[in-house]
């Protein structure tokens, strides 16, 4: 069971490795396949390991294994460290179960591209990284996992490094993660002053000795990382820009995994913020600003890529939601039905964009339904799942958030109830909108072309069987919550975090009820918008503000970056041209102007050096005699 | 009686050696400066005497004025015209400069000799009648200041040779 | 006999020396350069027989036949020098031989 961990954890970093070692000696469908099979290497690990620790008995079910002792200083001592427990195998099956889907339709999405072998190592290496980062068995290795993604990411979303709107967004991704990276630090830094270790289980002991006020600063500083990883507000502009990658990547990156690191983290440190109960609510609290916001800019985004990005944004709004109300298993249920149906419309609209040769522009999109009848159905599903409709697997663990927030019994339960169901509708709106405007209608003059001229089938195979899959999973995924009947997979969880509400049976059906008509009301709003040809927002006021994803990146910008240009320009030419560069020339040409001074000493006369000696006797005629 | 004649002796050759010493240094013509500065030695040997020197007095005779000025006359005959010294030259403040060099060394040797006129200087040691004897000198010469004696008779070697390569005329010079 | 003191010796020494330095600054003529710097060196070895008949030691005396000797060495290169700037028609100035001249 645990070498099952280990194998997980290692296989894709040594399909990394041989990729790049190998280099153009293996070509480049063998490189995708070397990345596909290492990753589901990783799953079948996981497999092992998960049944391994199912078949422990419940008191059993924390393992750690340590394969060396990687910092030691006086003290404190970090090893190379994994855990294996309920949630660490939950979200290792995950990652690399979607994850392998995705890279094997990555074989087929990017056939053909020049640097393919580089973007398959890239994969893997964020494969093992995203594995380091939910195996770790300490806190130090669960920041290098997470330092590792960001890289990953950073890698991946400007690999077409051609475009410099791609490098750009890059650029932006790691910027942002490095703000939540520096928090983190901050946070394992405290820790360690506090209690001496960074291991899970040893931080947790210690936890309740520790101040109030240092365990709201780690817990701060946890969340911080957490709120840049999964582009909560206020550190959310990165996501929308990162869909300048690969589709595959958009969808294993920014859909799937990495984003939902930041959840993962709440919940693994959840003894952290249960004794720092402010920042537990802060958490949902942004989770609940996030999940409105994200929605309503869904609403009238153009981008096919960008309206699902948003959507992310939301949900992961959603398991903030649920993490910071304390309703754990709930929160690991949502990551996984979102990283199934997710990845699913991401990897639908990759077949759509492939199929038009690299369109993303809705508006000229329509009438896709007939052309791509596979997708259609595959898109409509992961649509159904994500508005929440039973019984597609996202209405089981959304409504079960929702629930959560129900049974919290405060004034701020009350309002997360009320964002929760809000965001439902929202939900069912933009999705719809998306759904009606692509595949419904009549066929537009840029898929009329392109059916034209293909013939051939939706796309290869590599692409549908992985979509497929995610359709099934999609549609039964959900069926190991059912509240009142089973709920395996929340008791699962429940054994590393126990959850702090906890919505009676009633409650739950209640709020399904209420959202799933939200939901509803928002799939005629959006047909019956769309029949008609309107859009969603007319305003034209609420539109550009919406339009310009609340003017986010314009505040920061005047906040942030124009200072700072200003001040490195002020500085280059007040200080660096005058001193540094002409200091350069002036010792130059002042160091040649001495010299020609002194060497106005060497007359060549012999009377003149005569002379010096004349004098130096005298002088030193005077010296003797004066120290005698 | 006798050291009046002393007084009278060392103050004729005092006076010749300072004469002589200025006439040497300020004579346009080579020839004159040369035979100033022989006429300088001889006075010198004349106080060595008085110094109880014998031998370096005979030396000073022998050596210098006969052997080195004897080269010095050959060589201001063999230059002829193009031996002419004139004053004119050199840029004033070197002149001004010179001058207070000069006078300052003098100034302070006075002024040291002055601070010590009374203790060191004041009577001269009682020596025997073989002082400054060629005797005793070689005596010295070979015992005490062997080395002295044989780096001397090196540096001459040297010179000699030196002298010789200088002379040398070059055959295969172009011309 | 006694005679006049070592000192007196001593202040003819020293003014023949400062007339020997005025003519080696001040002159042009090599040659004549060369004698004045035979003033001086002689000025010196009067100063040395002075003590050395002050003290009663020979010492200053040899050194003074030492100095002897190798001024005599000294003119003998110079005048070589002397000799060889004539032959090569370099003008006997002392002010024009500045190849030194940095």
């Amino acid at each position: 069971m645990i070498t099952g961990a280990w194998i997980c954890l290692f296989a894709p970093l040594i399909g990394a490795a041989f990729i790049t070692f190998m280099g153009q000696d293996i070509t480049r469908r063998q490189a995708g396949w070397v990345s596909t099979l290492t990753t589901f290497a990783a799953f079948g690990g996981a497999l092992v390991a998960f049944i391994g620790l199912w078949a422990e008995s419940p008191d059993n079910r924390e393992q750690t294994s340590t394969a060396y002792t990687w910092l030691a200083a006086g003290d404190f001592d970090v090893g190379f460290q994994i855990l294996v427990d309920p949630l660490s195998t939950v979200m290792m099956l995950i990652v690399s179960g979607v994850g392998g889907l995705i890279v094997w339709y990555s074989m087929g999405y990017m056939a053909g591209d020049d640097e393919e072998r580089r973007y398959f190592a890239y994969m893997s290496l964020f494969v093992f990284s995203m594995l380091m980062l939910v195996e770790a068995g300490n806190f130090l290795l669960l920041l290098v996992g997470w330092g590792l993604v960001g890289l990953a990411s950073y890698l991946l979303i400007g690999f077409w490094h051609q475009k410099p709107e791609a490098v750009a967004a890059a650029k932006k991704a790691f910027v942002m993660n490095a703000i939540g990276d520096a928090t983190f630090a901050v946070a394992l830094v405290l820790l360690v002053w506090e209690t001496g270790t960074l291991e899970f289980f040893g931080v947790f002991d210690q936890a309740g000795s520790m101040s109030s006020t240092m365990i709201n600063l780690v817990a701060l500083g946890l969340l911080g990382g957490a709120v840049a990883k999964s582009a909560q507000i206020p550190l959310h502009t990165w996501l929308p820009d990162a869909m300048e990658g690969p589709t595959p990547v958009s969808a294993l990156i920014h859909a799937a995994t990495m984003v939902t690191a930041g959840v993962y983290l709440l919940v693994r440190a959840s003894p952290i913020f249960e004794l720092a109960v402010d920042v537990q609510h802060l958490a949902a609290i942004l989770g609940a600003i996030t999940l409105l916001a994200a929605g309503v800019i869904a609403l009238v985004q153009w981008d096919i890529k960008r309206v699902i990005a948003y959507s992310t944004m939301s949900q992961i709004g959603y398991m903030f939601l649920a993490a910071g109300i304390g309703a754990y298993g709930y929160a690991i249920f949502h990551l996984m039905t979102h990283a199934f149906f997710k990845a699913l419309l991401f990897m639908s609209a990759g077949v759509v964009i492939h199929h038009l040769d690299g369109e993303q522009d809705i508006r000229r999109m329509g009438g896709l339904k007939d052309v791509l009848p596979r997708t259609h159905i595959a898109f409509l599903v992961g649509s159904l799942s994500l508005a929440g409709i039973p019984i597609f697997a996202g209405f089981w663990s959304k409504d079960g958030i929702i629930a959560s927030a129900f049974a919290v019994d405060d004034a701020l339960g009350a309002v997360l109830y009320a964002a929760g169901l809000v965001g439902a509708l929202l939900t069912g709106l933009y999705t719809f909108r998306l759904y009606f405007t692509v595949f419904h209608g009549e066929q537009s003059e840029l898929v009329a072309e392109h059916t034209r001229h293909e013939g051939h089938g939706e796309g290869p195979r590599s692409m549908l069987v992985p979509v497929g899959i995610l359709t099934v999973l999609s549609t039964i995924g959900g069926l190991v919550v059912i509240p009142g009947v089973w709920e395996p997979f929340l008791t699962w969880i429940d054994e590393t975090a126990e959850p702090l509400v906890h919505a009676t049976v009633a409650e739950d059906y209640g709020t399904s009820a209420i959202a799933v008509s939200l939901a509803l009301v928002g799939f005629f709003i959006a047909r019956a918008a769309f029949r008609r040809g309107r859009q969603l927002v007319t305003r034209p006021a609420l539109w550009r503000v919406l339009e310009h994803k609340l003017y986010f990146d314009e505040f920061y910008d005047a906040l942030f970056y124009r200072p700072a240009a200003a001040l490195a320009d002020t500085l280059r030419q007040r200080v660096e041209e005058p001193v540094v560069e002409r200091s350069l020339d002036e010792i130059g040409s002042g160091t040649i102007q001495v010299g020609g001074e002194v060497a106005r000493v060497q007359t060549g006369l012999l009377r003149t050096y005569a002379l010096t000696i004349a004098f130096a006797v005298a002088v030193l005629i005077v010296v003797f005699v004066a120290v005698r | 009686m006798g050291n009046f004649l002393v007084w009278v002796v060392w103050f004729v050759a005092a006076a010749g050696c300072l004469g002589s010493g200025v006439a040497v240094v300020s004579m346009q013509n080579p020839f004159f400066s040369a035979l100033a500065l022989i006429g300088n030695l001889a006075s010198l040997a004349v106080l060595y005497l008085l110094l109880a020197a014998e031998f370096l007095a005979a030396a000073q005779v022998l050596v210098y004025a006969g052997a080195v000025m004897v080269m010095f006359l050959f060589v201001i005959a063999y230059l002829g015209g193009r031996a002419d010294a004139p004053w004119a030259g050199g840029s004033p403040l070197l002149r001004t400069a010179a001058i207070i060099a000069a006078a300052a060394i003098l100034v302070e040797v006075v002024v040291v000799l002055g601070l010590a006129w009374g203790d060191n200087l004041k009577d001269p040691a009682e020596v025997s009648d073989s002082f400054g004897s060629p005797g005793e000198i070689g005596e010295l010469f070979l015992t005490d200041h062997l080395l002295a004696f044989e780096i001397t008779s090196i540096v001459l070697l040297v010179a000699a040779i030196g002298g010789v390569v200088l002379g040398l005329t070059r055959e295969k010079e172009p011309a | 006999m006694s005679g006049p003191g070592v000192g007196w010796y001593l202040i003819v020494a020293a003014i023949l020396f400062a007339t020997g330095a005025l003519g080696v600054l001040l002159r042009r003529s090599p040659l004549i350069v060369l004698l004045s710097l035979e003033i001086m060196l002689n000025a010196g070895n009067l100063a040395l027989i002075a003590f050395s008949r002050q003290i009663g030691e020979l010492d200053g005396q040899i050194f003074a036949l030492a100095v002897m000797a190798v001024a005599a060495g000294e003119v003998a290169v110079g005048l070589g020098l002397i000799v060889a700037m004539a032959r090569r028609g370099v003008a006997l100035d002392v002010d024009q031989a500045s190849a030194l001249r940095g």
